[in-house]
Formats: structure tokens, sequence, C-alpha cells
């Protein structure tokens, strides 16, 4: 742990496998603070896997994973590796905001109440405080006065907002986007990108599983092709977008731009 | 084409020749019926009386169902003192059988396997024997167990000791048999419930870092209820009528109430259908209560929430009055 204090997260040689297949084969990745990392590959290249293994949804099996350098789901005393337990791991992941390809907004909660939830609950915040909390959020992500729908009445790109929304009332350190806009309709990708960018120019960390390259090109400090469970290129986007070195990569953009 | 006065064109609607049929049939057996509530039986005997210098005779009938006699007992003390008794079994079983329920669902879902293993267990033995051999097995307990005593297993170490007899009375036994049966059912509808919450919500929740406790409790739950719900109000009509059974082991609920009194007096079908008319009647009034649970927990869920009976009455009415061109102002008022 000898990082300097501006490394937000680090991987080394992260492996993963489920069932017997190996969906991360030592994945090497380092993202600085208030850097914002696109993450692009084919579907299957363990892109989400690895996005997951960042807050602890998934085990890592080997390597060493460290966000704002504390170990994920582990700590390091007396040269042994000791599983930190529920509540431990539980109080990490609420500093790492997470949003997800399918939204996953809480059903039967409004709009408020989905992002009050996690303040209340979790952090302990008064349900007022909360409440304004989230209004100013609401109104970061654009849809003031939404307060009191319930998300099947939403969009899709709108529910999404409220998603950030949700995550960003963690008071996060970093953001993790999973493919944030591939259960979007297309006229409805813009809104969510727009508001991911305002967080970017911001200055938070963000960790984001994307298929939008102009996103990427535009966005991103760094971009990582994953492919087969291992990063086979990376580097400034304008860069590795306009000019892949590996034929694996010029054949993914081929298809994809 | 032919077209209305206002230049659209007539739709002609599909007649249903098969339905007017079936609702021809169902008018004939609800009319057979209501015939045979209302209908009179003679007794044998003949009143008569004295009309100028002649006597008028005719028989005396009474009805075929004693409505006289089943709703003079309706409201006597011993059958209302048996309904009590009938709702006390049910609240007390459905509550244990809830919470139990509620318990061996989420240990069958366990990661572990003594846990999800012994909630199985459970389920298997207590869905797989009658339940009326399960109340006659509690009631007869102390055969088995003689005297309860409070202490540490094993070790032979107690700080209480009762008899069984003493403490455990008929009616006890008929709550504990009646709400560990429940259990067994409760447990696979919670089970399907909390299954029916789509995992990414689980996630959701993990990720803005609820233990597992909070993400059953705020988000899980909450879902799953949507689903337990309507099979829970089921089950609670079926236990009102399944504590009947205590009858069996000396329990004089509503059902006993009314055996009791017959045994005396033989009006066997009025006190029958006495007891029958308090069931139907608790039935309905759980009904109406189970229509606005699950409208309550059905929020979010559906983009707009069904009508409530009142509602729909109103907007049926208001479907009525539209057929009638100079009323179209007062449906427009209803539908409102």
């Amino acid at each position: 742990m000898t990082e300097t204090a501006d490394t937000m997260v680090e991987a080394i040689g992260v492996r993963k496998h489920f069932a017997g297949v190996e969906v991360l084969k030592g994945v090497d990745l380092a993202v600085a603070r208030g850097e914002v990392a696109c993450l692009i590959g084919p579907s299957g290249s363990g892109k989400s896997t690895f996005l997951r293994c960042i807050n602890h949804l998934e085990k890592h099996d080997a390597g060493e994973l460290l966000v704002d350098g504390q170990l994920v789901g582990y700590e390091l005393r007396n040269g042994r590796l000791y599983e930190r337990n529920d509540k431990q791991i539980c109080a990490e992941r609420a500093r790492i905001g997470m949003v997800f390809q399918r939204f996953n907004l809480f059903q039967h909660l409004t709009v408020l109440e989905n992002i009050t939830i996690g303040q209340v609950r979790v952090l302990r915040v008064r349900e007022d405080a909360a409440r304004a909390r989230a209004r100013e959020l609401l109104e970061r992500v654009g849809l003031a006065g939404r307060d009191g729908y319930y998300p099947a009445q939403l969009s899709g790109g709108q529910q999404q907002r409220v998603a950030i929304a949700r995550a960003l009332a963690m008071d996060p350190k970093l953001m993790l986007f999973d493919e944030p806009t591939s259960a979007l309709d297309p006229e409805l990708v813009g809104e969510v990108l727009d508001v991911m960018r305002d967080l970017a120019r911001s200055g938070m960390t963000m960790i984001v599983v994307t298929h939008e390259m102009g996103f990427a090109r535009e966005v991103a400090s760094t971009v990582y092709f994953l492919d087969a469970g291992i990063i086979e290129e990376s580097g400034d986007p304008r860069e590795v977008l306009a000019h892949p070195t590996s034929p694996r990569l010029q054949n993914f953009l081929s298809k994809v731009l | 084409m032919s077209t209305d006065g206002d230049g659209s064109i007539k739709v002609v609607p599909v007649r249903h020749v098969g339905r007017w049929i079936g609702v021809a049939a169902a008018l004939v057996v609800v009319a057979l019926i209501v015939h045979t509530l209302l209908s009179r039986l003679p007794t044998g005997q003949r009143a008569c009386r004295g009309v100028g210098t002649s006597r008028v005779c005719h028989a005396i009938t009474e009805w075929r169902f004693s409505w006289d006699i089943v709703f003079h007992y309706f409201t006597t003390s011993e059958i209302l003192h048996g309904l009590l008794i009938t709702l006390e079994l049910t609240v007390i079983a459905m509550a244990v059988g809830i919470v139990l329920g509620m318990i061996l669902a989420v240990m069958r879902l366990s990661p572990n396997r003594v846990l999800s293993g012994s909630a199985w267990t459970y389920t298997w033995f207590f869905r797989g024997t009658p339940v009326l051999v399960q109340l006659l097995v509690w009631f007869n307990i102390s055969i088995l167990y003689p005297r309860i005593s409070l202490g540490i297993p094993f070790l032979h170490v107690s700080f209480l000791a009762l008899h069984t007899s003493t403490v455990f009375t008929p009616l006890e036994a008929a709550c504990v048999a009646l709400g560990l049966n429940e259990g067994a059912y409760m447990s696979e509808i919670a089970r399907a419930g909390l299954l029916s919450v789509d995992e990414g919500q689980v996630e959701a929740a993990t990720s803005i870092g609820m233990v597992r406790r909070q993400t059953l409790r705020y988000v899980v739950m909450p879902q799953a209820m949507r689903v337990i719900i309507p099979p829970t109000g089921n089950e609670v009509i079926s236990m009102l009528k399944t504590s009947s059974l205590a009858s069996v082991i000396g329990v004089i609920e509503l059902l006993g109430a009314a055996t009791n009194i017959y045994s005396a007096n033989y009006e066997i079908m009025p006190l029958l259908l006495t007891a029958s008319l308090w069931y139907l009647v608790v039935t309905t009034v759980l009904s109406i209560g189970q229509f606005y649970l699950e409208r309550y927990f059905a929020r979010g869920a559906l983009r707009t929430p069904p009508p409530t009976p009142l509602q729909r009455m109103r907007h049926d009415l208001a479907g009525v009055l539209s057929k009638f061109p100079n009323r179209r102002s007062v449906a427009g008022a209803l539908e409102r």
C-alpha cells in the first residue's frame, strides 16, 4: 500500500471465475482521483464482472484490488488477509455509487424515497435533511418536481437519471456505471450522458462500462479495452480509438463504429 | 355505406348468441335456488277459524330452511361467544403462521444448508400430515410430556417445571396446532413472494450499502408483499373455517357452540345454517379488507391503481347514463 493518495482504484492481476470459466484473467488498471475511465469491449469480455468486483458485488478470486488505498473485502493485518464482515463491506460500498444497466430503482418507492432511503437507513441522515438533499440532486439531474412519481411512471432515461441521483445521495467518492445507456431508447441516451458529462466535469472519479464510443472519446481520461478477461489495450481515448494497435481492438471498433 | 344523421358510420356490435344462452341458464338456476330458499313446507297441522257459521281451515306451513330459528340463534350469547373464540383462534393461528412462515422462508433461501434443510424438513412434516391429526396430537401432548420445564437442554438443570395439562388448555393446543401447521403453508407463500422480487433490487440496495437485513426489510419484503398478500388472504379465510376442527378437541368455537345447541334441541339444520351465515359474514368482511390491502401494496407496480368498487360503480353508472343523450352532462359529472 505504497500507492500515492492520488490513486482511487488500483487493480493488480485481478482474477475471477464462474463455475470453471475464467472471466477475468489478471486485470491490471489504475484510476486516479478525479479521472474518468471507460471500459469498452465485446460482451462477455468481463467488463461488468470487473466493475462488480470493485464494490464487492462479486468476490474476486485472486489478485489485489484497492479502492482509496484499502483492499476491497479484505484487511491486511500481521501478514494475513482477513475477510471483512458484512457490515464493514457494506460501509465501504456505501461510498461507491453504482448505476445499473436496468436502473434497478426501488419499484415500491417514489422518486424522492428512492433517493432518501439510503441516506436515512445507511448514513443515518435525518429525514428532512435527506429530503432536501434529494430535491437538490433531482434538480441537478434535471428532474425537479418529480418527487412523488413512482419509477414505473417515468421513461427509461428519467429512471436512469433518478438512479444516478440515488447513487450521488450517498456522497460517493467513486461512481461505477454498468452500461448505463444500453437499455434506453436511442433518443433517451443523450439526457443520461449529459448528466454523466456534468458529473465528470465536477471532478467525480468514474469508471464507466459503455458502448458509447463518442462519450468515451469526449469524456474519458483513459479508455481500457477489455477482451477475453484481460486488458488488451489502454490509453488516451483519442489515441486508442483513432489508432488502435491490437488487431482485436481494430476488429471490435470496426463493428461498433 | 349507410351513415347516421351526423355523418358518422354506424357500428353494429357482434351478437353473442352463446352468451345469451348462458345467461338464460344461469338465471334459471338462480331462480331455482331463490325459490327453494324461500319455500315453505306443511307441518301436517291445520289452523281453523270460524267465519260466520262455517269454519275455514288451512294447512300450517313453515320455512323449509327454518329461517325464524336460524335468525333467532344468530345473535344468542352462545353463538356470539363461539364466534369470538373462532376469531381469536383465527387471529392467533394466522399470526403464528405468518411470523413462522416468514422466518422459514428466509431460512429456506439461506445459502447455509443446515438452515435451508431444517426449513424444508419442517414444511415437509407439517404439510405432510393432516391438520386434524396434528390437532389431536397437541391436545394429547401431555401423554408424551406430562411435565414441561424451563432449563438448560441435556444438563438436567431446570428453573421451572409445570404439569402440561394445567398450562395447556384445548384452546391453546388448537392455537399451537393450527399455527404450526399454517407456518408450513405460509413459508411456501412467503418464499414465492421473496423469489418474485427482481435480483436487481437486491443489488441496488446492496450497492447503496444496505446490509442483508435492511435489504430484506426495506426493499425485498415490501415488494414481496404484493405477491404474498392475495394467497395469504386466502389462507386467513381458509383458517377461519379450518378453526372449526378445533371443536373436535372440545374448543367451543362457532361450530362447537352450534353443535352444543342442536344436541340439546335437535334443530340441526337451522344451527348449521346459523354458523354458516356467520362464517359467510366474516369471510365477506375479510375479502373487503384484502382488496384494500392489495391495493396498498400494489403501489408503484402499476401506472394507475385499480379502481375501488365505489369508483367502479360510479364509472359503470356513468357509462349507462351516457347511453341517454340528454343525460350526458350527468354522466360527465359522475365520471369526474
